[in-house]
């Protein structure tokens, strides 16, 4: 198990060294630099500082080799955008995304698994209901979602319109802080939530239906169970199986922060930090963003294949198998 | 359920394929005079039942958006004209703009006939080639094992996390500055495929996997089967049913990844009407109150994504929604 | 009645500031902090364009325009409490001169190419010295704030000036003589700013400044966003003026009572169009033989219906223009400006004369070489009236045989493009730094960094631009105000006659804000209302 953990964890530094660093030569290669920031006529003397202060004035190829020497010690460099050090920038960001991505999470489950368990192992409106809402939210493109509940929010004044805090909130600790980031969630949570919980209840009502047709569901029947035992305490376990990857993907992908949601609703994460990032050229934010995602993304593919091996007894001897194999090679 | 899907489906892409009858107005025709116009009501009364009929529509102010109808002047609808079902010449109290016109003056309904055909037929060839790549590479490292199946799955890892915004901006640094509408649909092309092709290929890989192990494929092997041969008479079918669920999952995915790429300078010209792009107006949001019918676009593509999903539905898949 | 003590305004605003510091960052949200927090020797009122005394009471010219010696307002204070003194100016001068502080405002602040130098009799007394007769003479002081020496003569000694004042500064740290000041910086979400109590400045009844107790700055990146939260009451002002789709939703709204909406009047900037003529990177293009005749620029501007352009770009919400100075800077405007009336026979006329003609009846004219018009016009991406602007051009100059294609960019991109003559033609509306010309030297010279249709140039690249060179280098260093005009005007006229860049129409800017804000003088200059912060109210009970 554990040479299982370092194999993935060694993989998944190489990703994130991979991801970055092509971030960092694709921002430097795409046209325009930071220096268009500074103005369509900015000064000559201007621009040749702001190069040199972004290490422009190199090749690019040196200029990968300075920044892997300075991003080995966990310095990423400077944000022209922000005039400070990259790292808490990506940090704090991160950090937001990760509130609203397990927020997001914790409602696709428990909204998506157990309405999948009703539609899938019932027939009849409710049933049908279900899964027509499930269509739905999967067949809005999230930008129209996020603009939506905008829009509703605007009009209704239910919850705020966006950001993450109100304006009255005291310091970024305690109770009261806690509360007023709750109250800021539901937006951009119910946007990014909805078509995941979709997934969730598609994915996991057609997997409580195989598993009802397999033999032990039928066997467990015909020994006098009631329905719902069946369900809850045999099938639900059986069919977890197929979620298992698609939640490694969910959280991979929500944890990356999703752009359109964070720059509608103001939210002051990773997506939009990315995204800002990108469209001035501030390429060690461009990098460091990028580093993170990739952390993020990787992480999810672990918690991914860890559910599976939790879920799956087989799979976790063949890893076992397989380690021990490599090993005694 | 699936034939609601398939009948959805049959009927986008009939008008997609009749726009050019079906449309009123040709779709990058620009009406100065109404920009932002709403839609023009088709009515049937006018002192007593008629033909279907419209009232002329004059602006009134185009900052407010104000259009008044001239209710005195009924003009009939022209069927049949020009090689077009139903139109309203503009000089007779024309034009007829049945989803109201966008901010250049352009019928919106026309676009959306016409937009079909980009976007659809982008889409589906996008979904081909990466289905063909996908399966190719999945079903050579599915076969093959040991080295080049280990290679060829850390390339899909690869390709899966590469960021695609980041690839598309390099791609795009390196084209000359405009682009015939043929070269940027044979570059969204790549590039979807290339965004598509590590999912399709990790699932062929594992089916070819354990399809390998089979008696029948064993059997072909000692019977002197050529690999190429095998893997395409009896490996890849096998993994057939799997390919046809993920056409309908990236199928929409694809359409809205245009919108998505045209942010950053990859879509088509304005002169070409696509969904995509269509979609990009829609943003404002503050005009959804007052005019309800920007959201035209986004619609149409709620509409053919929800059909791809009620007929996967049908064949007792579940669909799953991809990032584009 | 007198407006009411208290309260907090909300706004919104688009991006971050890259700075507090004004003289290293020249983005909209420092520009905006800067009016907030800190004070200059004399202010140009947004309003009026008039030159106002501020941190300076009074002050004596003499008689050559160079020197000008400044009395400071007695009893000025710093928020922290520490006194306001000359030395204080002398050291946001030599911060703007100081090579390691790479300042922003180092070229605006010099007056033929020179720095200028300040000197101190006393606490109370600043003598400015211009290198050379200036004509703007002490309005160019409105663009340097007053920075507090005892905070950051530290930064500039120890080279670290540049990010003195970033998002990490505690907020105590940034004083100024401004209305307010920063009391927290939440990054990504807002910056607060509660009251000055040492602000100087008090009402002309004597009542203490600011009336508001609190401005705070909502951090709003999308600006369809922005206008939602207007809307729906969630801020009081954004940070913009309203594109021309944002009218009519306003406008509903101002009807139903929930906003208002406020004229601010002809924005002092043009869409322009021009092509790269530079010669160096040109001369071989075998359509430049035409391009740079003006005849050709000529025939495009009578092509454009400017009327029907006003109507469809900016929705009917702009006026006609025929240079880059429009109505709505009040004080060069000149209306006798050459003219090319809407004739689209008279275009076709013009370009036969320069042997342009259909000659493969393909709808594009080409010369006896068989080159034909054809252009590609850059401009960027993603902006409404850009996209409507080259539209109505591509149109209208089909209509005369000049086929354009357009290629909407990245900003970064765009600029790149630019700064490299790496394009035909470029749609864009370059803002004039300053509404006074001699502000706006970079644009008019042949030297300068913004003489967008060749920039940069060693030597006059045509005699016109060379008799513009020097008159504008006279008008710069004449004091006399009535002979400045007579110079400026012959300079559109000869900019008027060679066209090297083509304007059409200059938008008419509206702003929306609460019903609840009082005090508000709407200006055509950013930022549209705070500019005035010190002097706007809520209405009492809300």
């Amino acid at each position: 198990m554990s040479s299982f953990l370092a194999r993935r964890l060694l993989f998944a530094l190489a990703l994130v060294v991979v991801v970055s660093s092509s971030a960092l030569l694709l921002a430097r290669l795409a046209p325009g630099d930071v220096t268009a920031e500074l103005g369509p006529f900015a000064g000559a003397a201007e621009i040749a500082g702001t190069r040199a202060r972004f290490d422009l004035d190199r090749n690019p190829a040196s200029q990968w080799v300075v920044w892997m020497a300075r991003a080995a010690r966990f310095e990423f460099g400077d944000s022209f955008l922000y005039n400070r050090p990259v790292r808490g920038l990506v940090l704090r960001a991160a950090a937001n995304t990760a509130v609203l991505a397990l927020a997001a999470l914790a409602l696709a489950t428990l909204v998506g698994i157990p309405l999948g368990i009703v539609a899938g192992s019932r027939q009849g409106t409710g049933a049908a209901v279900i899964r027509a809402a499930s269509l739905v939210c999967l067949s809005v493109p999230p930008l129209l979602t996020s603009l939506l509940l905008v829009f509703v929010a605007a009009t209704t004044r239910w919850f705020p319109l966006g950001g993450m805090t109100s304006v009255a909130a005291v310091g970024p600790s305690g109770p009261a802080w806690l509360a007023d980031v709750a109250v800021h969630l539901p937006l951009p949570v119910l946007a990014l939530a909805l078509p995941i919980a979709a997934t969730f209840e598609r994915l996991q009502a057609q997997a409580i239906t195989d598993a009802l047709r397999q033999p032990f569901a039928l066997a467990a029947v015909a020994r006098g169970l009631s329905a719902r035992d069946v369900v809850l305490r045999h099938a639900w376990r059986v069919s977890l199986r197929p979620l298992c990857g698609v939640y490694g993907l969910a959280v991979g992908a929500l944890l990356s922060g999703s752009f359109v949601v964070e720059f509608v609703t103001a939210w002051p994460g990773l997506g939009r930090l990315t995204y800002e990032a990108l469209r001035a050229r501030d390429i060690y934010l461009v990098a460091g963003c990028a580093a993170m995602g990739g952390v993020f993304l990787a992480l999810g593919s672990l918690v991914g294949d860890l559910l599976l091996l939790a879920a799956d007894p087989r799979l976790r001897e063949a890893a076992r198998a397989r380690s021990g194999e490599r090993q005694t090679a | 359920m699936r034939r609601a899907g398939q009948g959805l489906l049959a009927l986008v892409v009939l008008g997609a394929a009749a726009a050019p009858w079906l449309a009123p107005n040709p779709p990058d025709r620009t009406f100065p005079a109404a920009l932002y116009a709403p839609p023009t009501p088709v009515r049937l009364r006018h002192a007593g039942l008629r033909a279907p009929f419209i009232y002329p529509q004059r602006v009134v102010s185009a900052l407010e958006r104000r259009f008044e109808e001239d209710a005195t002047r009924p003009v009939p609808l022209q069927w049949f004209r020009d090689g077009r079902l139903v139109t309203v010449p503009d000089a007779g109290g024309g034009p007829l703009l049945l989803l109201g016109a966008d901010s250049l003056g352009r019928d919106t309904f026309s676009r959306l006939l016409y937009g079909a055909r980009t976007s659809l037929v982008l889409a589906a060839a996008s979904t081909l080639l990466a289905l063909l790549v996908g399966a190719l590479i999945g079903g050579i490292a599915g076969y093959a094992g040991g080295v080049a199946d280990e290679t060829l799955s850390r390339l899909t890892d690869f390709v899966l996390v590469l960021p695609a915004m980041y690839v598309a901006l390099a791609l795009r640094a390196v084209m000359p500055l405009v682009l015939p509408p043929a070269t940027v649909f044979a570059l969204l092309t790549a590039i979807f495929a290339l965004l598509g092709w590590p999912v399709v290929a990790r699932g062929v890989r594992a089916i070819v996997a354990s399809e390998r192990e089979r008696e029948y494929v064993v059997a072909g092997r000692a019977l002197g089967a050529t690999p190429s041969r095998l893997l395409a008479r009896y490996l890849l079918p096998a993994a057939g049913g799997y390919l046809a669920v993920q056409a309908t999952l990236l199928l929409p995915a694809f359409i809205l990844a245009e919108a998505t790429l045209s942010y950053v300078g990859l879509g088509f010209p304005a002169t070409v009407p696509t969904w995509g792009t269509m979609l990009q107006e829609a943003a404002n949001v503050s005009l959804l109150g007052g005019a309800p019918w920007v959201l035209a676009p986004a619609a149409a593509i709620f509409v053919v994504v929800l059909a791809v999903n009620l007929v996967v539905q049908g064949t007792g898949r579940a669909p799953v929604q991809l990032e584009p | 009645m007198s407006p009411a003590r208290g309260g907090q305004i909300v706004a919104s605003i688009r991006a971050e500031p890259r700075s507090f510091n004004r003289l290293v960052a020249r983005d909209q949200s420092t520009d905006l902090l800067t009016f907030l927090t800190q004070g200059r020797l004399v202010r140009i009122n947004r309003a009026s364009f008039d030159l106002e005394p501020w941190l300076a009471e009074r002050w004596e010219s003499s008689a050559d325009g160079r020197v000008h010696t400044l009395h400071l307002r007695p009893g000025v204070t710093w928020s922290d409490g520490m006194p306001f003194t000359s030395a204080d100016v002398l050291f946001s001068v030599q911060a703007v001169f100081d090579r390691r502080a790479q300042s922003v405002l180092a070229s605006s602040l010099a007056a033929g190419g020179q720095p200028i130098r300040a000197a101190a009799p006393d606490a109370q007394t600043v003598v400015i010295t211009f290198p050379v007769p200036s004509g703007p003479g002490l309005r160019l002081l409105d663009q340097l704030p007053i920075l507090p020496k005892h905070k950051l003569q530290g930064a500039l000694a120890a080279g670290t000036f540049a990010s003195a004042w970033n998002a990490a500064t505690p907020p105590a740290e940034i004083v100024g003589t401004g209305p307010f000041v920063v009391r927290e910086y939440q990054p990504g979400q807002r910056v607060v700013l509660d009251r000055n109590p040492r602000y100087w400045r008090r009402a002309p009844d004597g009542a203490a400044l600011p009336y508001l107790d609190r401005i705070v700055l909502e951090i709003v990146p999308e600006q369809n966003a922005e206008l939602l939260r207007l809307q729906s009451g969630g801020t009081d002002l954004s940070s913009s003026e309203l594109r021309p789709e944002d009218y009519a939703p306003v406008k509903q709204a101002e009807e139903q009572g929930r906003l208002r909406l406020v004229e601010l009047g002809v924005g002092p900037d043009a869409d322009a169009f021009w092509f790269c003529l530079k010669p160096e990177v040109k001369g071989k293009d075998p359509r430049f033989v035409f391009v740079q005749r003006p005849e050709f620029r000529a025939a495009i501007s009578h092509a454009v219906d400017r009327e029907a352009f006003a109507h469809t770009v900016f929705l009917g919400a702009a006026v006609p223009v025929w240079g880059p100075v429009t109505p709505g800077n009040t004080q060069w405007f000149w209306p006798d400006v050459p003219r090319y009336a809407y004739d689209e026979a008279r275009a076709r006329d013009l370009l036969a004369g320069l042997g342009l003609e259909d000659r493969d009846h393909n709808g594009v004219v080409e010369d006896a070489r068989g080159t034909e018009a054809r252009f590609t016009v850059i401009t960027q991406r993603g902006i409404g009236w850009y996209e409507r602007g080259t539209a109505v051009l591509r149109e209208s100059l089909a209509r005369v045989g000049i086929a354009i294609d357009v290629a909407p960019l990245e900003f970064g991109a765009m600029i790149q493009r630019m700064l490299a003559c790496d394009y035909d033609a470029m749609y864009y509306r370059p803002v004039f730094t300053d509404l006074d010309p001699a502000g706006n030297l970079d644009f008019w010279l042949t030297s300068g960094s913004a003489h967008v249709w060749n920039l940069e140039q060693r030597v006059p690249a045509t005699e016109w631009e060379r008799r513009i060179d020097t008159l504008m280098l006279e008008q710069a260093a004449t004091i006399d105000p009535e002979r400045r005009h007579e110079q400026f005007n012959l300079v559109q006229r000869i900019a008027g006659e060679n066209l090297p860049v083509l304007y059409f129409a200059a938008p008419r800017l509206y702003y929306g804000h609460s019903v609840r804000l009082r005090g508000v003088v709407p200006s055509v200059l950013r930022p549209p209302v705070l500019w005035n912060a010190d002097s706007l109210s809520v209405a009492p009970g809300e």
